[in-house]
């Protein structure tokens, strides 16, 4: 199942990057021929407790993106454009966890994670953990193992570029893909807190 | 084209009339490329990165180098995506700027990293010195703007 989806991935990808707008009528994100449960998966965040995923995030729409602060180009646009989107409408901010989890534990601690994340929302949550809980959350979540690239302080870390939205049931009916427009976000955001 | 004229040599030349028409022009009065959109993303973490749109002047030509005194290591990367929609960064060696056409650093593509890069305020003016192969020094300037209007440059490409 999970091969099936990023065999869809591959293939929507390329799709997303040239039609700003694809499949149904609700949604503008990729939509998932089939939708996928949410992965179980327990990671620390940053005042440093543990985060069970599954019951933190039950009932609520879920966004959920694998990335790194040392990133400069893609991480801090998803993020900032959720960020917007909660900004424009508070009750989508309200009903919404925002999950981001750090696949650089040797350099992200949970003060650079907290000081990354409050660019954009105070509220949105932070995760880090053992290179083997990471993972164990990543493989849970079906999105392909980060990679860290290269020697010394500037290594970069191969991560999946797409944020998952879990809708309030639990299932991802949708992802977004670098390139996902503020306007994409700030309809299915909407969309999703009451999805489906 | 005058290869003994470098922009950046005189940039330096005392006058803001001169500063302000070369700003205003991002260069390619002379021959040399025309700059468009340089932007910087405001630094949320260590690194931040710089994106522009460089335009062809007849001649190709390639970036080599760029410095800013904002970070003490500018470099020039390429984000890509592999065929599972994993995202990778690498340095790349230089970019060729095509005879006529652009250069197009954007999000999800070229950047130039700034690493370690200073904190930056929204509307800040960053002085850029961009180095071609052929056209030498070219200091430009970057505005710095919210991390998601880096990409409004792109919208309504499709």
């Amino acid at each position: 199942m999970r091969t099936g989806m990023l065999f869809l991935l591959s293939g929507l990808f390329l799709l997303t990057s040239c039609a700003a707008n694809v499949s149904s009528d609700e949604l503008h994100g990729v939509v998932l021929e089939t939708p996928e449960s949410k992965g179980s998966f327990v990671l620390t965040d940053t005042d440093g407790n543990p985060y069970d995923f599954l019951p933190r995030t039950e009932g609520k729409l879920t966004l959920l993106y694998f990335g790194y602060v040392n990133c400069p180009d893609i991480c801090p646009v998803h993020l900032a454009q959720i960020g917007e989107v909660f900004r424009q409408n508070p009750e989508v901010a309200r009903n919404t966890e925002v999950v981001f989890v750090s696949v650089d534990p040797a350099r992200d601690t949970p003060e650079v994670i907290r000081q990354f994340l409050d660019n954009f929302d105070p509220d949105f949550v932070g995760l880090t953990g053992t290179p083997e809980e990471l993972k164990v959350a990543q493989e849970a979540t079906g999105v392909p193992v980060a990679q860290i690239v290269g020697d010394g302080e500037d290594y970069t870390v191969n991560h999946a570029g797409w944020v998952i939205a879990y809708a309030p049931d639990g299932l991802s009916y949708s992802i977004y893909p670098f390139g996902t427009r503020q306007t994409q976000w700030s309809n299915d955001l909407q969309v999703l807190t009451t999805f489906p | 084209m005058n290869r003994s004229v470098r922009p950046g040599v005189r940039w330096l030349a005392p006058g803001l009339v001169i500063l302000l028409v070369a700003a205003a022009c991002g260069g390619g009065d002379d021959g040399g490329p025309t700059i468009s959109d340089a932007r910087i993303g405001q630094p949320t973490g260590p690194n931040a990165a710089l994106y522009l749109t460089a335009s062809g002047y007849g001649e190709a030509d390639s970036l080599i180098s760029v410095e800013t005194r904002v970070s003490p290591t500018a470099e020039i990367h390429e984000t890509m995506m592999g065929d599972d929609g994993t995202m990778s960064m690498q340095p790349v060696v230089s970019l060729e700027l095509p005879a006529s056409g652009d250069l197009v650093l954007e999000p999800g593509g070229y950047h130039i990293m700034l690493i370690d890069v200073e904190r930056l305020e929204v509307g800040d003016e960053v002085d850029v010195i961009l180095a071609w192969e052929k056209a030498g020094n070219q200091t430009i300037k970057a505005e710095v703007v919210e991390p998601a209007a880096t990409m409004d440059d792109m919208e309504g490409e499709s």
